[in-house]
């Protein structure tokens, strides 16, 4: 589903790669946590197979398609298969949760009929049915982490793509947070979870990446946080 | 394609900016119009030079019947006109020249004084009245005094019209007129250009996080520039409708009512110059605020 072959990313201006020459392979259906410290290369790992930015060198494939060579009015079709969810949420203030979450089928022109179906299954997978009235900021953040989760999910994306998607959360919340995207995996959808929430990777047990300056000193199945984990 | 998403964000694009938008438009306004005058005087330049003849043209008169040159003693003959015809054509300060009949001087006296005037039992003139003409195009508007001194004394000539030494200031202060308010309108619509750029970077940062989210969830281009392209398209728009207001009112107020009623000297420029004027217009105002609009929201939003 997404596998990277000798990638090496080196931004403008930087002597440093921010990846070096890093072999992944993630296959469809799996839940990887992506782990290391601030500036190990996460984000860059997550910015590639958006295709918010190409490889130096190296390869990238994603859902089938090498991004490298994917023309520009090309990468809507990609991220319409890939659903992001954030750290700091990134909800429309301005709307409610049934619009932030229709927004996303929205503006892909997906049909009305689609949008009034998709839209209040969703919210309830997520656990906030009899929810989609409410501001976002009448919602706690626990809350406001399963809108964005809705909204990326809300089109059946086959990878799930999560940024710290507890980094703002209370221990308890995180577990809840985490069980919802443990059941979306388990509903076939691949997950990519980069974090720096040792409890959480130790908790789950599942395939650890970790970075370290630019390079994987570890891919793991079924690993921990740590490395003797 | 959700319209209802694009018109919202249109409506709540042009309420976000409103003082942007409306240095834009009243930017667009005053450059259009100026552009506007500068096309009318143009048009006007052509109706007095298609009667007067250009600062490069003089004009040979042909014989009539009752000419007041005593040596005119009937209509030319086909064989003096050709001779002189003749004459013109060979003479190399000539660059081109062309022929009015009886019938083209009438129609043009009809259009500059009315046509009601000739209608009835005694009108003022007849075409019959009319002097044949032949409108010689010089190489160089010195070089003219071998052309007139061959045709002066030809039979059939009545007399040569050189207009050239008080048609020129008048056409230079038309000119003058016309690239002073060009001129200004350049300054102007670099002024709209720059205004454009930042009602499009006001807009692109109050939107940022919108935009954020159409990019990630696989939004097309064409989706997210649209609210942008037609917020431009409507400021456009309504610049367009207040310079072409300005323009109608000047041709109709100045031109139509006073003008040409007064000032018989010349035919005036009718409705279809202010037409032609708002359609260059429309196309320039287009032009300033769409092409920027895709340039910088292809930089701004970069998908």
């Amino acid at each position: 589903m997404i596998r990277f072959e000798k990638v090496t990313k080196t931004y403008a201006g930087q002597a440093r790669a921010a990846l070096d020459q890093i072999n992944v392979d993630i296959e469809k259906g799996e839940f990887v946590f992506l782990v290391g410290t601030s500036g190990s290369g996460k984000s860059t790992f997550l910015r590639l197979v958006l295709r918010e930015y190409r490889p130096t060198s190296g390869r990238v494939y994603v859902a089938g398609k090498e991004i490298n060579r994917l023309a520009g009015w090309k990468v809507p079709g990609l991220r319409r298969q890939i659903g992001t969810v954030f750290q700091d949420f990134r909800l429309l203030p301005n709307k409610t949760v049934s619009e932030n979450v229709a927004f996303a089928l929205q503006v892909i022109g997906r049909s009305r009929s689609y949008i009034d179906k998709a839209v209040p299954e969703t919210l309830d997978l997520v656990g906030l049915d009899g929810k989609g009235d409410r501001m976002p900021d009448e919602l706690s953040g626990g809350e406001q982490q399963r809108v964005a989760i809705a909204r990326a999910y809300v089109n059946r994306p086959m990878i799930l793509i999560a940024d710290e998607p507890t980094g703002n959360l209370d221990p308890t919340t995180s577990v809840g947070i985490m069980k919802l995207l443990d059941r979306i995996n388990r509903a076939g959808t691949t997950v990519l979870m980069a974090t720096h929430d040792a409890g959480i990777v130790d908790q789950m047990r599942k395939r650890v990446v970790e970075l370290e300056d630019g390079v994987v000193v570890r891919d793991q199945t079924r690993g921990g946080y740590g490395l003797e984990q | 394609m959700h319209l209802r998403y694009v018109f919202s964000e249109l409506g709540q694009g042009l309420r976000r900016n409103l003082s942007m938008h409306v240095a834009v438009v009243l930017t667009l306004f005053v450059s259009l119009t100026l552009v506007g005058l500068g096309f009318l005087l143009n048009e006007q330049t052509k109706e007095a030079e298609d009667y007067w003849g250009s600062q490069l043209q003089i004009t040979v008169f042909l014989c009539t019947e009752n000419d007041p040159n005593v040596k005119c003693v009937s209509d030319v003959t086909d064989a003096q006109r050709d001779a002189v015809l003749k004459v013109v054509e060979d003479n190399p300060e000539v660059a081109g020249h062309h022929e009015e009949s009886k019938q083209e001087a009438f129609d043009k006296v009809k259009k500059l004084l009315g046509e009601d005037l000739f209608e009835g039992p005694n009108p003022p003139a007849t075409a019959e009245a009319m002097q044949e003409t032949v409108w010689i195009e010089l190489k160089d508007p010195k070089e003219y005094e071998g052309i007139v001194s061959a045709v002066i004394g030809l039979d059939g000539v009545s007399g040569v019209r050189d207009l050239r030494d008080e048609l020129d200031p008048i056409y230079s202060s038309i000119d003058a007129l016309k690239y002073g308010a060009w001129g200004i309108a350049i300054f102007l619509v670099l002024a709209a250009l720059l205004l454009v750029g930042n009602t499009i970077r006001l807009a692109a940062f109050a939107r940022r996080k919108e935009i954020g989210i159409m990019r990630l969830v696989g939004a097309s281009s064409l989706y997210i520039t649209l609210p942008f392209l037609l917020e431009a398209l409507v400021t456009a728009l309504i610049g367009v409708a207040l310079a072409a207001t300005a323009l109608l009112s000047f041709w109709f107020f100045v031109i139509d009512q006073q003008v040409r009623g007064k000032i018989r000297i010349t035919p005036w420029i009718g409705f279809d110059a202010v037409v032609g004027a708002v359609f260059w217009v429309t196309v320039l105002a287009v032009v300033i605020s769409v092409v920027p609009t895709l340039l910088l929201t292809r930089k701004y939003i970069k998908v």
